[in-house]
């Protein structure tokens, strides 16, 4: 079930129905039978459902264990089952292959590969799950002994395809009194959905159509088109993903439920440092809690602060997929990262003696321009294991083909453009459409708090926009949210 | 930073006796009675209230959205490139302009089964008369009929299958004629499976015999859910938008595809046209050059299809099949059942060709036997029936009043046939002429009207009478 499709929207709106007919002690437990039927629903997940289950469970008891245990020993012990478990599945599912080839690279013997398929949701309800019971072991969290309201957490369908990765801690209250239904939420959640859905349809699945036609043949393209195509790629990513999210926030509010925000206005970051703390949030939050503060965090040396970072960013990398690419993109995002800090105090020197500095606005601009300029170079390593694509013949073809300077530079673009199917009014559409979404979002803004706060007829003027703009610029069944896969 | 926590109230010492001798403690203050909440019913009764209210409200602003669903709608179902629902682009081009009085350009280009389909379905007044039938009904037009309300629904190939289920789609629209001219083609009667049309609509036949006769088929009820889905989809929606914007206003029509629709609108005489075209009452008006054949160009065409005559849904044409002789009686029973009056028809064979079959009566067994059941069958049921396989039995009838060996002309067909007027005039008065007062040829003919061996026709010689061969063959 895509939630793009028709069929999610109708069985979302089933199963809001019947929530909250129900009295709101049995609605968590009615989410749980949603989220395993949401689950279920296509028959290659009905055998994962068990995947599913059994890291609940096993997590849920070790969990019970650490918490209500007082020997130190068998809490660590139960941690490191609770952790061996989750992380086990992830690296059968999803790594195997890959440490299939390691190890036999090592021990010189054959390990042979195998065609699993990778449960739906699979890094984020095992992130979700490990993060309870580490919570519970640092004390974070109060140990859950209604397994029926643990389940419903680590399934929670708005957050099974693309996440955030939630924390018990925060959605725990929300669960234990459920709200009551509230219209104002319910239409702030219907915007924060059409919100998401003009994101990916109209934007992110159009430019789509230009990005995978230009990396998708990355040798034969020019280097304003691989130019182009790395930074649309850019806007696609962010269009893509934080639509999905919106969609998966606007779902679960109207059921209830607030879930984390995972981007604050990332394009408005004014140090690469910086813009990781507004993308993908419980994401990076996550790899903070859980792998950058145990190894240290900031509180050593400077070396090893630095390499603490690298770590954070390496297995960010991997945790994106067992591929190589996906490994040195976040290499690069550690080494750059580590750079802006060990400069950091340098650069505030410097900036002071640079005139252009003076204006904020101007200073702002610069270091978002330089920030995104960052964000674009490390993403070709991203967008090339996602297309398949050589990294380095991208970069070096970035730098090829500029004889006719930037005129036959833009008419190339324009081109191939044109080509892959933005044409007639669409590069205008998405161009505007584009600059409304990063105004709208600006400086961390509410989507679904801003429309409630328009009058009735701007408010309705601006639903009927997005579903305009949906129904005639969106890109039907053009692709899965990239997230997806992850 | 941590929060503090607030200094604990001290709390008055208590005094511990150690004597033993306690004096009763004082009675605890009795804690104030809790405020009574509402009632279980109550309580659900509020639930219950507040569901309603907030379940009016929401549906109230989602019934604001309701335009854009029914603009959604109404452009997919209006444009509909795909034909979905109301046909492909090509065939109702041509069927709107066939309502439009116009004739069409083009005709060995159209899918004539579509136009017949599109038209049952797209006509607003239900014609009086309709034509059914092969190309050898095409030539009956709303002339020679009689009848202005009249439409040829005949095709080229025509197979039982076509024939019944371009009736019953009449029927399904609640379109039913008062009359149905059937032009019989024998190969209604076999049923093998050289008798059939590929073209022929299998699965709309298949649903006429389940529905209408009760005759099990493989048929499945088709799954409409998924056919209207399309017209909530969005990205029908925008195909449609797309196709709208880029068609119109234009001269040229395109397709789904973008292939010009080559179907117009017929300019100047049509009896002056290099190709053929289909007329606005569903007939087909052949090009110039072949309606003004010489007699002899005729003769040579009816020679080759003598030859050929089985390779016509009849290869191997021995018996008629019992199970086509029901559904036969079964569809005029139908058509009855309906308040339809059916007329048949036969339309004659060139005579070369007849006489050829003659020559030959073991090749075409089920052929010969075809119409005298046909007119026993009309005899006994009371079943207007016009005309002969057999050209001899129609009187007056020349070589030149065919196209070919298979096609009659009009100037033939009003040889034998009255106008529908005249036919329900001759019900009414019960003055219909008795089909089996006509008898066909069936056997081998004597003496030199036969063909000469080489299959070139006879220079001159009288030809048998019906009655002659019905009397010799006897």
């Amino acid at each position: 079930m895509t939630i793009t499709s028709l069929l999610y929207l109708g069985f979302f709106a089933a199963v809001a129905l019947v929530h909250y007919v129900l009295p709101r002690v049995a609605r968590p437990y009615f989410l749980l039978v949603a989220n395993y039927a949401f689950y279920c629903y296509d028959p290659s997940n009905r055998p994962l459902a068990l995947v599913l289950a059994g890291a609940t469970l096993l997590t849920w008891v070790c969990g019970l264990v650490i918490g209500k245990s007082r020997s130190k020993v068998l809490r660590v012990v139960f941690l490191l089952l609770a952790i061996a478990g989750g992380v086990g599945i992830l690296l059968y599912y999803k790594y195997w292959n890959l440490l299939a080839d390691a190890i036999a690279g090592i021990t010189r013997s054959n390990i042979p590969h195998l065609d699993l398929i990778t449960p739906l949701g699979l890094s984020y309800f095992t992130f979700a799950a490990l993060s309870y019971s580490i919570d519970v072991f640092k004390k974070r969290c109060k140990v859950e002994p209604n397994l029926l309201h643990y389940a419903m957490f680590v399934s929670f369908f708005p957050t099974m395809i693309t996440g955030p990765i939630e924390r018990y801690p925060h959605l725990r209250p929300q669960m234990k009194k459920p709200r009551r239904f509230s219209y104002t939420r319910c239409a702030g959640g219907l915007f924060r959905i059409l919100w998401g859905y003009t994101k990916k349809m109209v934007i992110a699945d159009n430019l789509n159509l230009y990005t995978s036609f230009v990396y998708g043949t990355p040798d034969t393209m020019n280097g304003p088109n691989l130019l182009a195509a790395s930074v649309l790629f850019a806007i696609q990513l962010y269009m893509d993903f934080s639509g999905c999210c919106d969609i998966a926030l606007g779902v679960a509010r109207i059921l209830g439920y607030d879930l984390i925000e995972n981007f604050t206005s990332p394009f408005e970051s004014t140090s690469f440092s910086e813009f990781w703390t507004r993308w993908h949030i419980s994401m990076t939050g996550w790899f903070r809690d859980y792998i950058y503060f145990p190894l240290g965090g900031s509180r050593c040396c400077m070396p090893r602060r630095l390499m603490n970072v690298i770590i954070v960013f390496l297995v960010s990398g991997l945790w994106h997929g067992a591929d190589w690419r996906y490994l040195m993109w976040g290499l690069a995002c550690g080494v750059l990262c580590a750079f802006g800090r060990l400069t950091a105090g340098v650069r505030k020197v410097v900036w002071k003696y640079n005139p252009l500095y003076r204006a904020t606005w101007c200073k702002n601009l610069i270091q978002r321009v330089f920030v995104f300029v960052l964000f674009v170079g490390t993403l070709v390593f991203f967008a090339s294991a996602l297309f398949n694509a050589d990294p380095y013949g991208v970069y070096t073809g970035i730098f090829q083909g500029w004889q006719g300077g930037i005129g036959a530079a833009w008419n190339s673009v324009q081109t191939l453009l044109h080509d892959s199917g933005i044409d007639g009014r669409l590069p205008v559409v998405l161009t505007c459409a584009s600059l409304i979404v990063f105004a709208v979002e600006s400086k961390g803004r509410s989507v679904a708090r801003w429309i409630r706060a328009q009058n009735f007829v701007l408010r309705w003027t601006l639903y009927y926009a997005a579903a305009a703009a949906l129904l005639f610029f969106g890109a039907f069944g053009q692709s899965a949210f990239i997230y997806q896969q992850f | 930073m941590a929060q503090r926590t607030p200094t604990p109230v001290p709390q008055q010492p208590q005094r511990v006796h150690r004597s033993g001798r306690v004096a009763a403690p004082a009675a605890p203050a009795r804690k104030k009675a809790a405020r009574k909440g509402p009632g279980l019913i109550k309580r659900f009764f509020f639930g219950l209230l507040r569901r309603l209210y907030f379940g009016t409200k929401t549906l109230s602003r989602i019934v604001l959205l309701v335009p854009i669903l029914v603009f959604m709608v109404w452009v997919s179902y209006t444009v509909d490139r795909s034909g979905l629902f109301q046909g492909e682009l090509a065939p109702r081009r041509i069927v709107d302009l066939m309502l439009q009085g116009y004739d069409v350009t083009n005709f060995e280009s159209m899918d004539e089964r579509q136009v017949v389909q599109l038209y049952a379905q797209d006509v607003p007044e239900t014609p009086q008369v309709i034509g059914i039938g092969s190309s050898r009904v095409l030539q009956f037009t709303r002339e020679l009929v009689g009848v202005d309300s009249f439409f040829n629904m005949g095709v080229t190939g025509a197979d039982v299958r076509d024939n019944m289920t371009s009736y019953y789609k009449m029927v399904t629209y609640g379109k039913a004629p008062e009359v149905l001219i059937w032009s019989v083609d024998p190969w209604v009667f076999y049923g093998n499976e050289a008798a059939y049309d590929y073209r022929a609509d299998a699965e709309l036949y298949n649903e006429f015999l389940t529905k209408v006769l009760g005759v099990p088929t493989d048929y499945e009820e088709p799954d409409k859910v998924e056919l209207w889905k399309a017209l909530v989809e969005p990205a029908y929606f925008q195909g449609n938008v797309d196709y709208y914007v880029k068609n119109r206003g234009q001269d040229v029509v395109t397709d789904d595809d973008g292939n010009t629709i080559e179907f117009n609108p017929v300019t100047g005489d049509p009896y002056d046209q290099p190709t053929t075209i289909k007329r606005s009452d569903g007939s087909v008006l052949y090009d110039t050059a072949f309606r003004n054949q010489t007699q002899e160009q005729i003769l040579a065409l009816a020679a080759a299809a003598s030859t050929t005559f089985n390779s016509v849904h009849m290869e191997g044409f021995d018996a008629m099949s019992d199970t086509q002789i029901q559904a036969f009686e079964a569809f005029i029973d139908y058509a009855h059942s309906q308040g339809t009056t059916v007329i048949l028809v036969l339309s004659p064979w060139h005579p070369f060709l007849y006489n050829y079959l003659l020559n030959e009566p073991d090749m075409h067994k089920g052929f010969f036997q075809v119409e005298p059941w046909l007119r026993q069958y009309c005899a006994e049921n009371n079943v207007p029936l016009y005309g002969s396989y057999d050209p001899e039995c129609i009187p007056g009838i020349e070589e030149m009043d065919f196209f070919d060996g298979l096609h009659c002309k009009d100037t033939g067909i009003q040889k034998f046939f009255p106008g529908v007027p005249a036919v329900l005039e001759a019900i009414e008065s019960n003055t219909l002429p008795a089909p089996l007062a006509t008898t066909p040829r069936i056997g081998q003919p004597t003496g030199e009207e036969t063909v000469t061996e080489d299959g070139t026709a006879p220079e001159t010689g009288e030809e048998t009478t019906g009655e002659t061969a019905v009397s010799e063959a006897a």
